[in-house]
């Protein structure tokens, strides 16, 4: 079949080659289609439920609210499990599905399950679902600020309310149109609300109570049609507007009149614009700001999206109120063009440097161009492939691409090509068409088939990649995949276009020089193979022992699992101790902004403290995700320093600060470990229970145990109480004895302190809510609390105290639970000792000692779970690959021995890799595991060409020791050829210190390191050993 | 890369090669001592040793005051004073601020059943200081010395002034202790006169009109008795302001008031005192009510209890300034009073604003230079600003008065221990 292929693409020349045409075109459409991000998506399939509760506490809100949702969603198809929060206002529901779930399939599910217990949830409250975005959803973000002196058209200052209200009313309408905006989030200033705060002694004196002043309220604001009347022909429609409309209105509503005289709002009370009682702030260089959130649709093209937000934004200011500022903080444009200028030029340097080996070794122009031109035809092809699969570009898919590795494959075509037609030159002189075609058909079938097995191998061996699953699965299907893709149209192309091109182009006068480097290298080489088949067993015990040093290396190099793409910006969470107020973190959030902004490296530092209006990352106000925007390196007064080290001289000095912990990350990264959410340390101990007392107890009797085991670190039980709650608790007997019902007082409680919503005020399109409650001075009087008249059912009144007690104590915090059950997590990591005997240790020791009350149970979880499962997955794939391998080789030599000769290339080639490593101090990675098996593919590749070549002339001369010789002579060149591709190919990778470096440095390094003792390998170690394996053969002959 | 490590690759290089089997590189003996706070001793105290002698010092408060209690062996023989080697141990702490502790030991109980060398006097709360320990057994002193600081921080100076930590000395003062109450104005009933005639008759004049002020003894009427048909005068009984008239020339005085005179100079607060007050208010005290716009210093005149309700009633007379026409007071008002049920002197007391909680403790922070540590303390009394200190803080320390939640949150976020 390859050879009908190879003849129907000779001899249909030109109809094969005009198909390049057909694949530039379709490569140029999906390229404007392709999705290109910074990053890979590590998201899984999850939808959020968020219901807003006002008011509630993390106990109300987890029984009335969460408890509902959580059973209601249970037993969803393709549910993974479910997790929830409860916190003060507001229930989070978590609902994680099966990868591959249609996200829209299962909003469906969900919202109709949701629809179902509606009736069952307290009045008033709405679970929602959040936005359909994935971790990378928050692709721009911008702040609002008025200009110093600015004043609103009531000749006040701008204040944080006002802000809000530019943000919500002008701003966020127009950026929601955007196309793949799903939702503009906004945190910070004070959503507007009109207050009407009643002094109780007011109220007193005329008999009202704050029920009477919200009643009255919600009576007198309503604007009512009323049909229409037909008179002398004319259609009259009826209104009867009644709503309240300014300040004025709302002060003039009367709530009774005691003898004819009436007593309206404003007797009782102040009516003020004020400020709700808010969950979130957002502050910016050191000062309180309004900061807005652009969150991308999933599966758009986050550079468009931005853009496209930063285009509308440019025209939203023209709308805003004069000396009003919009300015951007975040933009993902940036770290997307920063991604693709990295890749870009590795890419294009990569290219360039196999064009000029490729140049240089075959000293031919016109074979150096057909096969470089496979570069951009299979990146088109692979970019078409890309489209098809639904795999974004970004560092990591296009990170491992090494074009080098692409052209193998027609470099050994064209290598055999030309030699072959120079040989039939010299001998013939010029050829004919006919027999020029023929002579490239032998020529390339010649080669054809172990240049096929050896890009095949290569693919295989990125098989294993894919049965990562979870993080890692994300992070590096798409990279194997593309390379999959790249090499199998590389591996098309080298079939049809590769022979094809050859024979159309090749039709001069082929002048093979051998360049002065080959030449030399084969006068340099002859001899020295020639010695080292003399002292094999020098050769071979130094390369077994090479081997063994290796492998002794590679233990004593360190390991990380999953990479960390520098995203050239710093993100670090402030942590305060629960129970922390907005106020106090606003303050102390000053102090962190200032010191951090001290930094000459630093253009701008913002920062979300608490929840967004949409809670898609649900933080108490003790927690502060800052952005610290740094300014391009070469305005840094020492541009060549390492963020790390920048990160590592920050940290130092925002230590100073009181009060503040700290966990330094980047603003992608912040935002997946927040949507994955899982326990982040090596072990996970998580405590199902009913009570949290009992939970809190048993968790922490855990840790002790945990503790006191060999090898355990930074032990720690998940922070669920230290929430100061001051609770008003009624006290039935004496609530009777005044004829009132728990439920009078805590309305009273509730309206005073929490506030009660009675209605909107419209202005024009903008609406905001009404709201009655106690002026802020009595409010935050939480001494005089007790002396709060709670009016009586027949006049009167009675203090609070005498009623309720109160008491302030701490209480939950939040309460976790993970699939329909509350829980509790200790987590602990591992330091010097390996994670499999310390969890073995840990689970005996637990059941030993620990012991549970009935309904409570215990599950094992963390990040030794993954890797379990990873080396696990990876102890079957990896030897079936290994097998699949070996298997392609028998069938491409029909013998063992060979294969197995081959074969030991692997470990060799890795130890190149294994030395390159630890040369340049790098960990062993996924990353690095990926270098590694790219390199078993060269190396097989090279094995693959030399002995077939080998055997070949074995066969035909008879000559054990000489064919080797001269087979390996003549393989010289395609060898030298394919490794300095690959290899040049990678340098640009290995010494790229942009962004992404991260994950293609390894990897790089790995490539180069092995593909160096692979081809010495390839060179000297494999003639020995074929020689020894058939030496008998010989004899016995 | 660098040089050493290519020297390194080729040396390991070599030597697989020529297969050396890698030699013992010897053990590297560990020379420092560890420190000793980190060494816990069986009876889960500080372990601390020096040759053939050793301490373990553990703080004891599990159902008495914290105490000292220590077990010390010499040459692996458990020390007691019947044991032939006699020892002096003696304990010294330095808390922050410079106030010093000494322990003496001796020995509690049997050897054989759980006895120990028990320090006199109680280890005071916070159990932060710094310790020094001296043993002297077999004619030789061991000293040891660690810090063991719990709910103590260092904040820069510069920091703390940036941050707003503003301290205050704690000194004696007066604490004014308050309730609120809320209670109506009334009119007492020696300022209120319904004037009714005498003798049923005929009114010939009537002078007056309603708002207007009268003087006590003023005339304000004229009747012709219908009996006599001599005419008399009415006479206003007190001074104050008419307030109804029910007469008019030439009408018929009978049994009717005629007219009701109100004097509001003086008017009454009645303030519902629920029970939960009841037993801290008492006549003679001290009230501030207010109203509105206007407020006045009086003092409780009576309690009153009532038919019904669950409330007695404080009676506060308030008084109106004569000729003001405002008159910021007049029955039915509603007021809202401050009662001062309590005033007095205390030896200590410091703001409110500086109490923060810590653990099961109620605690202020003191500073020292650079350093702050918790304070405990005990409170008594307390108004709207101050509370009474009972102990746990000496007269003169300075503490932090203002964004003391600063201190707290930095000492609770580097997971303060409590060490024992």
């Amino acid at each position: 079949m390859i050879e009908s292929i190879l003849r129907f693409s000779i001899e249909r020349r030109w109809l094969v080659l005009s198909f390049i045409l057909v694949l530039i075109g379709g490569g140029v459409w999906s390229y404007q289609h392709l999705p290109i991000d910074a990053v890979p998506d590590i998201t899984n399939v999850q939808v959020q439920v968020n219901t807003e509760a006002p008011g509630y506490s993390p106990l109300e809100s987890e029984q009335r609210i969460t408890y509902p949702v959580e059973t209601a969603l249970a037993g969803l198809p393709n549910l993974a499990y479910t997790r929830s929060i409860s916190r003060y206002g507001l229930s989070q529901v978590t609902v994680v599905f099966e990868e591959g779930t249609d996200i829209y399939f299962a909003r469906n599910l969900i919202n109709g399950r949701l629809g179902a217990i509606k009736s069952t949830l307290p009045a008033g409250l709405e679970p929602e679902m959040g936005p359909i975005s994935t971790g990378l959803g928050e692709i721009f973000m911008y702040t609002i600020e008025a200009l110093p002196g600015a004043i609103q058209a009531d000749g006040k200052a701008y204040d944080a309310t006002a802000l809000r209200e530019i943000q919500d009313w002008i701003i966020k309408p127009q950026l929601a149109l955007v196309p793949g905006v799903i939702e503009i989030n906004t945190i910070g200033g004070y959503t507007k609300q009109y207050h009407v705060t009643p002094s109780p002694q007011l109220m007193l004196t005329f008999g009202v109570t704050l029920g009477d002043i919200s009643e009255a309220l919600r009576d007198n604001n309503s604007n009512r049609g009323a049909g229409y009347i037909e008179a002398n022909g004319r259609q009259l429609l009826v209104r009867s507007p009644g709503q309240l409309q300014s300040l004025s209105d709302i002060e003039n509503v009367v709530i009774k009149t005691i003898d004819a005289a009436p007593v309206t709002i404003a007797d009782v009370g102040e009516v003020a614009i004020g400020k709700e009682l808010r969950t979130g702030a957002a502050t910016r260089d050191g000062r309180e700001t309004v900061l807005g959130t652009a969150m991308m649709l999933v599966g758009e093209n986050s550079r468009e999206v931005s853009l496209a937000v930063a285009l509308k934004l440019e025209g939203v200011r023209a709308s805003l109120p004069e000396g009003i500022k919009v300015d951007t903080v975040y933009d993902r444009t940036t770290l997307v063009d920063k991604a693709i200028a990295t890749v870009q030029k590795n890419l294009i340097e990569g290219a360039l440097l196999v064009v000029v080996v490729l140049f240089l070794l075959l000293g031919n122009v016109r074979a150096a161009l057909i096969t470089a031109a496979i570069i951009p035809l299979a990146m088109l092809a692979t970019i078409s492939g890309m489209v098809q699969m639904g795999v974004s570009a970004n560092l990591m898919s296009l990170g491992a691409l090494d074009f080098g590795l692409i052209v193998d494959g027609a470099v050994i075509i064209v290598e055999n090509a030309i030699r072959r037609l120079a040989e039939a030159q010299a001998k013939n002189g010029k050829l004919a068409l006919k027999q020029r075609l023929e002579l490239v058909f032998d020529a390339t079938n010649e080669v054809i088939r172990p240049s096929l097995f050896g890009v095949i191998i290569i693919t295989v061996v990125y098989i294993p990649l894919f049965s990562l699953t979870g993080v890692e699965g994300k992070m590096f299907h798409p990279m194997a995949a593309t390379v999959v893709m790249a090499l199998l149209s590389a591996l098309v192309l080298s079939l049809t276009v590769v022979p094809a091109a050859v024979a159309v182009f090749m039709s001069g006068q082929v002048r093979e020089k051998e360049s002065l480097l080959i030449v030399a290298t084969k006068s340099l080489y002859k001899p020295l193979l020639i010695l080292a088949m003399k002292l094999r067993w020098l050769v071979l015990s130094a390369a077994i022992g090479l081997v063994f040093f290796s492998a002794w290396l590679a233990t004593t190099l360190g390991s990380e699992f999953i990479p960390n793409l520098n995203e050239g910006d710093i993100a670090l969470h402030a942590l305060r101790i629960p129970g922390t107020g907005l106020e106090q973190a606003v303050a102390m959030q000053t102090l962190l902004e200032e010191r951090v902004k001290a930094f000459p490296q630093v253009e701008k530092v913002f920062a979300k403290i608490g929840t967004a209006e949409v809670a898609t990352d649900p933080m108490p106000p003790n927690v502060a995700d800052n952005f610290v925007m740094l300014k391009p390196r070469s305005e840094w007064p020492d541009p060549s320093q390492t963020q790390g080290e920048l990160v590592a001289e920050m940290e130092a000095a925002v230590k100073l600060l009181p009060g503040n912990n700290y966990e330094f990350t980047q603003p992608i990264q912040m935002r997946f470990n927040e949507l994955i959410s899982g326990v982040r340390t090596d072990l996970g101990i998580k405590v199902f229970g009913d009570d949290l007392e009992q939970l809190l107890k048993s968790a922490e009797a855990i840790l002790d145990v945990v503790e006191t085991i060999d090898g355990a670190a930074d032990g720690k039980v998940e922070q669920v109480s230290g929430l100061p709650m001051l609770s008003v608790i009624p006290q039935r007997m004496t609530l009777a004895r005044y004829g009132l019902s728990v439920r009078a007082l805590q309305d009273t409680v509730a309206t005073a302190i929490g506030g009660e919503s009675v209605g909107l005020v419209f202005e024009g399109d903008r609406r905001f809510e009404l709201v009655v409650r106690l002026p802020e001075t009595l409010r935050r009087d939480v001494d005089s609390l007790g002396d709060l008249p709670v009016p009586l059912p027949n006049g009167g009144y009675v203090p609070l105290s005498e009623v309720a007690v109160i008491e302030l104590a701490p209480a939950p915090n939040q309460i976790s639970r993970e699939n329909g059950k509350r829980r509790v997590v200790v987590t602990a990591n591992v330091r010097g000792r390996d994670l499999g005997s310390f969890i073995g240790d840990v689970k005996q020791r637990i059941n030993e000692e620990i012991e549970l009350p009935p309904g409570y149970w215990l599950d094992y979880g963390g990040t030794f779970k993954q890797m379990e499962s990873a080396s696990k997955r990876l102890s079957i794939v990896v030897p079936i690959t290994l097998a699949i391998i070996l298997g392609l080789l028998i069938m491409a030599f029909s013998s063992v021995k060979d294969a197995a000769i081959i074969f030991t290339g692997v470990p060799l080639a890795l130890t190149g890799g294994v030395i390159a490593l630890w040369l340049r101090d790098m960990p062993l990675s996924i990353s690095s595991g990926v270098g590694f098996i790219a390199l078993s593919g060269v190396a097989v590749l090279n094995g693959l060409v030399m002995l077939a070549f080998i055997r070949q002339l074995w066969h035909e001369q008879g000559d054990l020791y000489l064919s080797i010789i001269d087979g390996a002579m003549i393989r010289l060149r395609p060898v030298l050829m394919t490794a300095l591709v690959a290899s040049l190919g990678f340098v640009p990778m290995a010494l790229n210190t942009g962004t992404g470096a991260e994950v293609q440095r390894p990897l790089a390094t790995v490539v180069i390191g092995g593909i160096v003792s692979s081809t010495l390998l390839t060179l000297f170690v494999l003639p020995i050993l074929y020689r020894m394996a058939h030496g008998r053969d010989v004899k016995r002959g | 890369m660098n040089i050493f490590k290519v020297l390194v690759f080729v040396h390991a290089l070599l030597g697989a090669l020529m297969c050396h089997a890698s030699g013992d590189t010897g053990n590297q003996k560990a020379q420092q001592q560890a420190a000793p706070a980190a060494i816990k001793g069986p009876h889960g105290g500080v372990l601390l040793q020096d040759g053939e002698t050793s301490l373990e010092l553990a703080i004891f408060e599990r159902g008495v005051p914290p105490e000292y209690r220590a077990w010390i062996s010499h040459q692996g023989q458990v020390i007691t004073p019947s044991t032939t080697q006699a020892a002096v141990l003696q304990v010294r702490i330095v808390r922050l601020g410079g106030i010093v502790n000494t322990f003496t030991f001796a020995y509690h109980g049997d050897a054989e059943q759980g006895g120990y060398w028990l320090g006199d006097g109680v280890v005071e709360e916070p159990h932060s200081f710094d310790v020094a320990a001296s043993l002297s057994i077999a004619g030789k002193t061991h000293q040891w010395a660690w810090e063991s600081h719990e709910g103590r921080v260092a904040i820069k100076k510069e920091i703390a002034e940036k941050a707003g930590i503003r301290t205050a000395l704690a000194a004696p003062g007066r604490i004014q202790r308050t309730l609120s109450a809320y209670g109506s104005l009334v009119s007492g009933s020696e300022n209120l006169s319904h004037i009714r005639a005498r003798f049923p008759g005929q009114i010939t004049r009537v002078d007056v009109n309603v708002g207007d002020r009268v003087k006590q003894g003023q005339v304000i009427a004229q009747i012709e008795s219908s009996e006599s048909l001599k005419r008399y005068s009415i006479f206003a009984p007190i001074a104050g302001i008419v307030t109804a008239r029910h007469a008019n020339t030439g009408e018929l005085a009978l049994a009717q008031p005629l007219f009701s005179i109100t004097n509001l100079a003086k008017v009454w607060a009645e303030l519902k005192i629920f029970p939960q007050q009841r037993a801290e208010v008492k006549s003679g005290q001290v009230v501030t009510i207010a109203a509105a716009a206007s407020e006045q210093m009086s003092s409780i005149r009576q309690i009153i209890p009532t038919d019904d309700d669950p409330y007695v009633l404080a009676r506060v007379p308030l008084f109106n300034v004569e000729g003001d026409n405002s008159s910021p007071w007049y029955p039915g008002q509603i007021v809202e009073a401050n009662i001062v049920v309590e005033e007095v002197d205390v030896p200590l007391m410091v703001d409110k604003r500086a109490l923060q909680s810590f653990r099961d403790w109620t605690v202020v922070f003191i500073q020292v230079g650079e350093n702050y540590e918790i304070r405990p303390l005990e409170l008594g009394r307390s108004d709207k600003t101050h509370v009474e200190v009972l102990s746990g803080l000496n007269a003169g320390d300075s503490y932090v008065l203002e964004n003391s939640y600063l201190i707290k949150a930095d000492i609770e976020k580097s997971g303060a221990s409590h060490d024992h």
